[in-house]
């Protein structure tokens, strides 16, 4: 201990020192208002993964080539992206989760670090071994390894700092998400819905690593950290108390501390009203007749306060799931007009087709409306009460178990998973990375056993029937009216972030391995094959003078990986395997950064 | 269905070649029963719940094809019913195989996930759900 002291004071004594006063926040919020660095995996707090530069516009795109490349030397999916600070360029990978400090002047590693992790870890990943990068903050890089040790690195040297472990792989959980510095706390979630964890997220001190608070997803109020009278959810058209035991009374018997609710997506986090969002997944097993109840809070927003974790507002946008759709994709926060008045809006573009756009103050529901016109399990949301409208011949528990419910739009991947979409602050728009996946679905019986699978369900995934015939979309979305502006069709799911920028571009990685600029109207203004296909997320910065353009590529992940799943018969469900299979024409395994720029003249 | 048969009937006699002692350790008791492909006896219809019960789609395919784990059809060509007791229970860390030991349903039905195994790889049990002969 004694060691990692004496490192932390090499490093941080005199920052320390020198800002006293400021020790409250950490530099990372300042740092995102400069559009030349890249600091955080979202490019932001807000997570709007938009960038003031506008070297590279719509004019010239067409005119972007390969300035550098770098290899990881892992292959399975690479998911997040690279960070970029002053002259320094850090990106990590998939399990064993090596980090790389790579100097943007020569493209030297000036540091590597590869932790020393259980292998026993990668079988309990449910959908391959991704992670979603590392954060910086206070010269520090924050690394959330697959064993969900935290660990915090000298962005200097990689020396380790401090550790702390969030979670026990021998009960099934993981870790696969960017660590979230919000002021001088950490937050972090966890993995392993698929394994019957109970979900929580826990705020860290910067400078320890030791926890402050940890809130959980399901059980007892005081677990949940939330106030009977003072946590408020949509209720009746109005924003009401949740009362207590909200989340006891949706379970039957214990089944609540196998109730998932991970946490393992991108959050966010606005000082104006010091409050942390993000959502939680699916609640454990697939199967939906074994967990009668709403299953709260799983497949819900929560608004949380920074200081004291305590809940605000609660959101379930999928009460009782009975078809994977986990609530944990992106929280983003935007001041845009909704139905003609200004709000300070979160908008949220769920697995369940919904995209949300709330009151990111209140807890308001303002918008729900389907994101891609195939999604059919429920007819709308119910805007007084909230829910969502189920179909019943969509219903996977009215079927019941051992029963196939065909046809079911989206399928488990949800209409997006976790690839988080952009916010333009320029156009007001949504720039929107899709899946146009249905399912058949069938849950059976199943006993949870500690570190072993706790799934429940067989599924057989497909392209949406009687549309385009692929597998994604790219579409822009006016959050404030909940109307798709336009759709882009993609042969394969779109399951890279998206970056837009102050010169008109928009762009996103294909499975096949494809980046892509496309202008405003979604047309298509240049491409490049990278080494694999792309399941990371665009950044860019800007170094001497230059704009570029990042990317990670490296198929895997559940687009990559998990998509042949679930055959019921011989010959059925050939259109996914067929579909999915189709991607070993274009791309294979590997992971590199390719970055781009504009040719010197 | 042609060619199904005649590989089918190669394999049958590739397995029965190879792997004489093992069948002769099996006793007169058949490894299993199957009828239309997808009507099977009880145990092997528990081997093929187990299978479910543990995902094991999610790595080696809903048709035993093999994505991120191996083709269980070709593996069980190769594996004897010993060495594929030990890889399922004891697990191959290193390569991403988790040790099934802790599972009571694994370790109560390892013969019978054999069973269906190899009935997949001989190409006599078709992919997907079973159900049991004469129900």
């Amino acid at each position: 201990m004694s060691f990692h002291t004496r490192f932390t004071c090499l490093g941080a004594c005199l920052t320390l020192a020198a800002g006293a006063a400021l020790a409250a926040d950490s530099d990372v919020a300042k740092l995102t208002q400069d559009p030349k660095v890249w600091a955080m995996q979202a490019g932001d707090l807000n997570n709007h993964r938009y960038s003031e530069l506008k070297q590279i516009t719509s004019k010239n795109a067409r005119n972007l080539t390969v300035a550098w490349t770098f290899s990881t030397g892992v292959l399975r999916g690479h998911e997040g992206g690279p960070l970029v600070i002053g002259d320094m360029l850090y990106v990590h990978s998939p399990f064993p989760n090596k980090v790389y400090a790579i100097s943007l002047e020569d493209q030297s590693i000036r540091w590597k670090y590869e932790p020393k992790q259980d292998p026993a870890v990668i079988p309990v990943m449910c959908c391959d071994t991704v992670n979603r990068g590392v954060a910086y903050a206070n010269g520090k890089i924050f690394l959330q390894q697959a064993d969900t040790t935290l660990v915090a690195l000298d962005a200097k040297t990689g020396e380790e700092l401090w550790k702390n472990k969030v979670g026990d792989p021998k009960r099934g959980e993981t870790t696969t998400n960017t660590p979230h510095v919000f002021k001088n706390k950490i937050i972090t979630g966890i993995s392993g819905g698929e394994f019957g964890v109970r979900g929580r997220i826990t705020a860290h001190d910067i400078d320890t690593g030791k926890i402050i608070w940890t809130a959980w997803s399901t059980g007892p109020d005081k677990d949940l950290l939330v106030d009977p009278v003072k946590t408020l959810t949509w209720t009746d058209g109005k924003m009401a108390p949740i009362g207590p035991d909200s989340s006891l009374k949706t379970w039957e018997g214990e089944q609540w501390k196998l109730g998932g609710g991970t946490t393992w997506g991108w959050y966010s986090y606005d000082p104006e009203t010091n409050l942390v969002y993000y959502g939680t997944g699916n609640p454990s097993t697939w199967n939906p007749r074994q967990r009668p109840g709403d299953n709260r809070w799983s497949m819900a927003i929560f608004a949380r306060d920074l200081d004291t974790g305590m809940a605000k507002w609660v959101y379930q946008m999928t009460p009782h799931d009975e078809w994977d759709y986990d609530g944990v994709n992106e929280m983003i926060l935007a001041d845009i007009k909704v139905k003609g008045q200004p709000r300070k809006a979160l908008v949220h573009f769920d697995r369940n087709g919904f995209a949300y756009t709330m009151d990111r103050v209140s807890g308001e529901l303002l918008v729900a409306e389907k994101y891609d016109p195939v999604v059919n399990w429920a007819t709308h949301v119910d805007m007084k009460s909230g829910r969502p409208q189920v179909v019943a011949k969509y219903s996977t528990d009215k079927n019941g178990p051992d029963v196939n419910t065909k046809g079911i739009c989206p399928s488990a991947l949800g209409t997006k998973d976790q690839q988080p979409a952009s916010f333009s602050r320029k156009t007001g728009l949504f720039y929107v990375p899709t899946n146009h996946v249905c399912m058949d679905y069938e849950p059976f019986q199943i006993e949870y056993t500690a570190g072993q699978p706790y799934v429940g369900s067989t599924l057989s995934m497909y392209a949406a029937p009687g549309s385009h015939g692929g597998m994604g979309n790219f579409i822009a979305w006016d959050a404030g009216t909940g109307k798709i502006v336009w759709s882009k069709p993609e042969r394969f799911s779109v399951w890279s972030g998206a970056l837009s920028t102050a010169g008109d571009v928009v762009f996103y990685g294909t499975l096949e391995g494809y980046l892509k600029a496309v202008d405003l109207n979604g047309k298509e203004l240049w491409k490049f094959k990278t080494p694999s296909g792309i399941i990371g997320n665009v950044t860019t910065w800007e170094y001497k003078g230059k704009q570029y353009i990042g990317v990670l590529s490296g198929i895997g992940g559940w687009a990559g990986i998990g998509l042949a799943a679930g055959l019921t018969k011989g010959t059925e469900g050939l259109g996914a395997v067929g579909g999915y299979k189709d991607l070993a024409k274009y791309t294979e395994l590997g992971g590199v950064l390719t970055v781009f720029a504009l040719p010197d003249r | 269905m042609n060619t199904r048969t005649t590989a089918r009937l190669a394999v049958a006699i590739a397995a029965f070649i190879c792997w004489a002692p093992a069948q002769a350790q099996a006793g007169d008791t058949p490894l299993y029963t199957v009828s239309a492909g997808n009507k099977v006896d009880a145990h092997t219809l528990s081997g093929w719940r187990t299978w479910r019960a543990l995902a094991c789609e999610r790595c080696h395919g809903a048709a035993q094809e093999g994505m991120v784990g191996p083709s269980l059809v070709g593996s069980l060509k190769v594996l004897s019913k010993d060495q594929f007791k030990e890889t399922v229970l004891k697990g191959r860390i290193e390569k991403g195989m988790p040790n099934f030991d802790g599972s009571k349903m694994v370790v109560e039905n390892i013969d019978n996930l054999y069973a269906y195994l190899k009935g997949r790889s001989d190409g006599a049990i078709e992919p997907g759900r079973l159900q049991e002969i004469d129900k």
